[in-house]
């Protein structure tokens, strides 16, 4: 028994346990020139690391100053073109539809810091050491770069009013701290404010040589500076309402819709706002709805007794008989949304059982399925229908909102596919594990490139007659299909160090397998797959970019090929690239950082 | 074998009025468990060499034995969570085959406290316990947690229900787990070493928890090495060495005058 002896204690230390009395070790503060001595100085062979690492990130600085400032650059290719960069070829006149997109975004956003909690207290002091931070910066950049005399001279008043702000802040009282969300406001209320008193246009701010290209000097657009000032503003007012909502909804309700609006959110923005179909009433009401109306309700009748405990055995054979119903269908010519709700019903029909219980349960659960077939039924009829803004010969959305649409589709496909493929992957049922290996073993052996290119020229040739799938929703798919095998390994791990003893508290109290992996394995193993999951979301968002091979218009796409073939951004390539490195980087690293709390509140970080 | 050292110590915590119950007679109650030849192998390892019992209604039997003996295996196998490969194993008439629905039926009438507690890290301690009434017994929500609060009230912990299991002493633990199975309303209770995992001065807690319920009538199994609680409660108590039953007797055979060499030697060493 003694090999066991512990491993009590060491799960407990997996979840949020507020230890009262474990307060942390009190941290040396030294004044700063022992750091340094301490830190970089020690010893003779540390110093001449020191003072070479030093060097090299001098001549680094310097290098990229240059480029930077260098009046032949051309950071308005992407200033000018912001709009190309954002959506492509997105009629302009219809870009109310866009900002509507950006601020449902937004307020999603400002409800969810306020629910969750988000933002923490952070010191004054440590305020003012960031801002000293940023002066040191500002003042090596101001004598590193090649700035004319009164640029430089410019740069450095800042650099010096920064230091002086900044050192005089962090020597106030610690116990003082402010809010780390007013600070975000603030500073992206000052960069907003920014947009409409810096002349960003202007070359000659940096340096007085004539730069070979000026456009017009001085002010941003009106349609770029006032919607965003709106944005924020409505951000802002999200957070506000959230804070409101908070004390009034349960913080589970409030949470579970939140969930919930962040998966559809994008969905409907795409389908419905951004696409703008042109619904054929007739069609609708002939077809659709009933079609729609036959399964909500023939289905709902068929699981409101499924899910009743007295159903037994028959209901177990009922629903398999549905699943059969489900495979056939595709044997049959009929509608694909028939099979998709034939299939649809299946799976619902076969969790049946697992999820009876009293009425309130049974009901929860039809409603669920009516929820589910409404928005199924929409979603189809609205890709089955023309849109009213239409690009000619491409898809209507382009630059980074395709991007993200790539990344979201592919995110919200891949982690069902992926856990359902670590689940038969782990399970005991030798056909579900063989068929998952050989499916994950042989996506992981084949490049992204050669799925992405297979699915957008070889698949559109395999479909049937009379179904047709646009490009980017072959590509789509195939590239979840490759991250849902990867999905599926780091799920597999998480539920790997689901310990043995939870599988048999599980079964001890008569769980089914079913209701033991959806309530007691699947919750554990998706907290400890958190890190390597946010790894792969993540990747995914990057690797999106490989759709520049396919020829379709992503980010990368419009600032390597688009933008640098205007007439007036000749040779701009290096330049976009820059700034697209920039905006991958933000949103990486805003992700990244989000994950670490999340690891933190979850408690994973205490391991 | 440090847990044995810590018998004597929470012995004298542990005596008021057992004597009593080992002169029950249980003879015309019911069977619970049958075992008939029960044999067990893992690999070419045989772990159970044909165990034979019957424990009937109400009773509280002790299995006792050195580690490696195979209690644990014969008491996992009777809520089949090891398979047994002979032998007969009828648990309050249902026997333990390979039919799913018999094992699921048996599982929710044998309450099991592993010594590992085996708490559900993710779930607050209330939902621990009414987890599976909602879902295995299709209870609903409200009553399965007004079910909850009162088992945590009959262990002694109902302040604790908005705790998560990580917050809670191993004592407290203990006793959620016990909550956690009697949620189920079992017939039957298994315990396999229910505080080999604790410190000493947490013992007695769940000791005491264990010692109301088979006054209460529940029939009980217990793999233990506090003798105190088997002279006091049990009985009668199971001898086991290298998988077959050694030797069978109420507590006061038992301790004064065992037939056997080897539980001789057995008791010996752990009353030394
Ligand atoms: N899963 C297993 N695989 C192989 N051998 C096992 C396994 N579980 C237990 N054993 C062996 O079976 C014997 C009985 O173990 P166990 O029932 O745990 O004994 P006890 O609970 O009496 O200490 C031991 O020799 C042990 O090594
Ligand atoms: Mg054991």
């Amino acid at each position: 028994m003694s090999e066991f002896a512990g491993a009590g204690a060491e799960i407990g230390s997996f979840y949020p346990m507020p230890r009262p009395d474990a307060s942390p070790p009190v941290e040396e503060h030294l004044p700063p020139r022992e750091w340094l001595k301490k830190n970089l100085f020690s010893n003779v062979f540390n110093s001449a690391l020191t003072v070479a690492a030093g060097l090299l990130i001098i001549v680094m600085l310097r290098g990229l100053l240059g480029f930077i400032f260098n009046p032949l650059r051309q950071w308005n290719a992407t200033a000018v073109n912001l709009r190309l960069l954002m959506t492509h070829a997105y009629p302009a006149d219809q870009y109310l539809r866009v900002w509507f997109s950006v601020a449902a975004f937004l307020i999603l956003t400002g409800l969810s810091i306020a629910v969750w909690r988000a933002g923490s207290r952070v010191p004054v002091p440590d305020v003012g050491k960031r801002v000293t931070a940023l002066g040191v910066f500002v003042t090596l950049s101001a004598l590193l770069a090649p700035f004319s005399g009164s640029a430089r001279l410019s740069w450095l008043a800042v650099a010096v009013f920064l230091l002086a702000s900044g050192l005089s802040v962090s020597r106030t009282s610690k116990d003082r701290s402010v809010s780390s969300l007013s600070l975000l406001v603030g500073v992206c209320g000052l960069a907003a404010l920014s947009l409409w008193v810096i002349p960003y246009g202007h070359h000659s701010f940096v340096s007085d040589r004539t730069p070979k290209i000026l456009a017009e000097p001085g002010t941003v657009d009106l349609t770029t500076k006032l919607p965003w000032t709106i944005m924020l503003l409505i951000a802002v007012a999200a957070y506000g309402v959230g804070l409101l909502l908070r004390d009034r909804i349960p913080a589970k309700v409030a949470r579970t819709s939140l969930v919930l609006a962040w998966i559809l959110t994008p969905i409907l923005l795409l389908f419905l706002v951004l696409r703008d179909p042109d619904f054929d009433m007739g069609h609708v009401l002939s077809t659709d709805i009933p079609i729609f109306l036959v399964f909500a309700v023939l289905g709902s009748a068929l699981l409101f007794w499924l899910t009743n405990p007295e159903t037994g055995e028959v209901g177990r054979i009922v629903a398999v008989t549905v699943l059969f119903l489900a495979f056939g269908s595709f044997l049959m010519p009929m509608r694909m949304v028939i099979r998709i709700f034939m299939l649809l019903l299946a799976i619902f029909s076969l969790a049946g059982p697992t999820f009876s219980g009293d009425r309130r349960t049974r009901h929860n659960y039809v409603a669920i399925w009516t929820g589910t077939a409404v928005f199924v039924s929409w979603l189809i009829t609205a890709i089955n229908t023309p849109s009213t803004a239409p690009v000619p010969g491409q898809f209507f959305l382009g630059g980074f909102s395709m991007t993200l649409m790539v990344a979201f589709f592919t995110l919200l496909v891949s982690f069902p596919l992926g856990v359902m493929l670590a689940l038969a992957r782990t399970s005991n049922m030798p056909i579900f594990r063989l068929l998952a290996t050989w499916f994950i073993e042989f996506v992981r052996g084949v490049p992204l490139i050669t799925i992405l290119i297979f699915f957008s020229v070889m698949v559109p040739l395999f479909l049937p007659d009379g179904m047709d799938l646009s490009e980017v929703a072959a590509v789509t798919i195939g590239y979840a299909l490759f991250a849902s095998a990867y999905l599926a390994e780091n799920v597999r791990g998480g539920i790997q160090s689901v310990t043995r003893g939870q599988h048999e508290a599980a079964e001890a109290v008569g769980m089914t397998t079913s209701q033991k992996t959806v309530f007691i394995v699947l919750p554990q193993a998706l907290r400890v797959a958190i890190p390597p999951l946010v790894g792969q979301v993540i990747g995914t968002f990057k690797e999106t970019s490989l759709l520049i091979i396919i020829g379709l218009f992503d980010l990368l796409f419009v600032a390597k090929a688009i933008i640098p073939n205007q007439t007036a951004f000749m040779g701009s390539t290096r330049e976009n690239l820059m700034v697209i490195s920039l905006i991958y980087w933000v949103i990486s690293y805003s992700m990244s950082k989000a994950s670490m709390r999340i690891e933190k509140r979850v408690g994973l970080g205490e391991q | 074998m440090t847990d044995v050292t810590d018998v004597t110590e929470t012995e004298t915590g542990t005596d008021s009025g057992g004597a009593a119950r080992s002169g029950r007679d249980l003879s015309s109650a019911k069977d619970m468990i049958v075992c008939e030849g029960v044999s067990k192998w893992y690999g070419d390892f045989q772990a159970l060499e044909g165990v034979s019992a019957t424990i009937k209604e109400q009773e509280v039997v002790v299995v006792l034995g050195p580690s490696g003996s195979g209690k644990s295996t014969w008491i996992r196998c009777i809520n089949r969570l090891e398979e047994h490969q002979e032998g007969l194993i009828v648990v309050d008439g249902v026997e333990l085959s390979n039919d799913l629905r018999n094992i699921e039926k048996v599982r929710s009438e044998v309450g099991m406290v592993f010594q590992q507690f085996n708490l559900f890290p993710h779930l607050k301690v209330r939902d621990n316990v009414s987890l599976a009434p909602i879902w295995v017994r299709k209870k609903s929500k409200a009553e399965a947690e007004e079910q909850a609060q009162a088992l945590l009230e009959l262990v002694g912990i109902p302040e604790q229900a908005d705790k998560f299991p990580g917050q809670l002493s191993g004592g407290q633990q203990q006793r959620v787990a016990i909550a956690r199975a009697l949620a189920m309303e079992p017939k039957i209770m298994l315990f396999d070493e229910p505080t080999s995992a604790l410190d000493p001065e947490m013992i007695k807690e769940v000791l005491d928890v264990m010692k109301n319920l088979a006054l209460s009538g529940m029939t009980m199994m217990v793999v233990t090495h506090e003798m105190g609680f088997a002279k006091e409660v049990a009985d009668r108590i199971i001898f086991m060495e290298e998988g077959q039953i050694v030797e069978v007797g109420t507590p006061e055979h038992f301790f004064t005058n065992p037939t056997e060499d080897r539980t001789k030697l057995f008791l010996s060493q752990i009353l030394a």
